[in-house]
């Protein structure tokens, strides 16, 4: 009898060490908003550019975009303590942002900018750090992203200015908005399966 | 017949063990975080905490943030290593049970 009560015991403890390490992992990871957030604002830059022809709406949209997302995780972080993977991430994106914003920038200044090297540019190091994050997270649905950046790029390269843009929107529809939707509902199946088990 | 071995008292308590498997996920956590995870109060947390540190398993930094006080825990290498052996002995002990 006391044996058994020892056994069950130690059996509740292993399961404590179980629960607790998939919870501190779990609450983490949660990065679905902010592609749909970067979706939002890469449409919002392209209205302004395209249909207001307002000179600075990349430059302005995507500063205003890098800054809300800071100030959110930044609050996030208070309720949330960070991991490894949530770090290495961080510096990936953090790391792919800067050269984008250097590259284009540049580009735009030196007035070399043309749609077709924008949209490549752009989906070609969007292609590399999903890929590289998916990775990280083992998401399979985020490579695919990756690979519809990367036909985007190759798209870019050859088709036709009209079409580089149709596509360019329809990449972004598909890779920002639905995959972070899809991401935030699979955030939030997770964290109510952590409340389940508490 | 070979000796069991025995399970470190430091680690084997409910709300220690449950401390110490939270911070294996995390570089490093909050006191509030801590205590909304374990559901403890601020007093017993406090104590476990300070056995933990005086074990040299986990680590204390202090910080303000917008003038705000804010205590930020980290677990240590032998604070990995003890938690590690724990387990180790715990599924010797347990032994063909663990499957059940």
């Amino acid at each position: 009898m006391t044996g058994n009560a020892e056994e069950l015991e130690l059996k509740e403890r292993l399961n404590l060490i179980e629960t607790m390490i998939a919870e501190g992992r779990r609450t983490t990871a949660s990065y679905g908003w902010i592609f749909v957030l970067w979706g939002v604002a890469y449409y919002v830059a392209i209205y302004l550019d395209s249909v207001l022809h307002f000179h600075l709406a990349w430059q302005v949209t995507m500063t205003s975009a890098a800054i809300l997302t800071a100030i959110l995780c930044m609050a996030r972080s208070r309720s949330h303590p960070p991991t490894t993977t949530s770090r290495a991430l961080g510096a990936l994106w953090f790391g792919t942002g800067i050269s984008m914003f250097i590259v284009l920038f540049s580009l735009g200044y030196s007035d070399r900018m043309d749609l077709r090297i924008f949209v490549a540019v752009i989906c070609g190091m969007l292609g590399s750090v999903n890929a590289a994050s998916s990775m990280i997270l083992k998401w399979k649905l985020q490579f695919a992203c990756a690979l519809v950046w990367w036909a985007t790029t190759v798209f870019a390269c050859f088709g036709k200015g009209h079409h580089v843009m149709t596509v360019f929107l329809a990449a972004i529809f598909l890779c920002q908005i639905v995959f972070g939707i899809s991401g935030m509902i699979r955030e939030a199946c997770a964290r109510r399966q952590g409340a389940d088990h508490a | 017949m070979p000796e069991l071995p025995e399970l470190n008292p430091v680690i084997h308590g409910k709300l220690r063990l449950a401390l110490l498997s939270l911070l294996t996920g995390v570089e490093e956590a909050e006191f509030t975080w801590l205590r909304s995870k374990t559901g403890s109060t601020d007093g017993n947390l406090g104590a476990q905490l300070l056995k933990l540190e005086e074990a040299g398993y986990i680590a204390v930094k202090k910080k303000f943030v917008q003038r705000k006080p804010q205590t930020l825990y980290r677990m240590t290498e032998a604070g990995r290593r003890a938690l590690t052996d724990y387990v180790v002995a715990l599924k010797q002990l347990l032994g063909g049970a663990i499957g059940d």
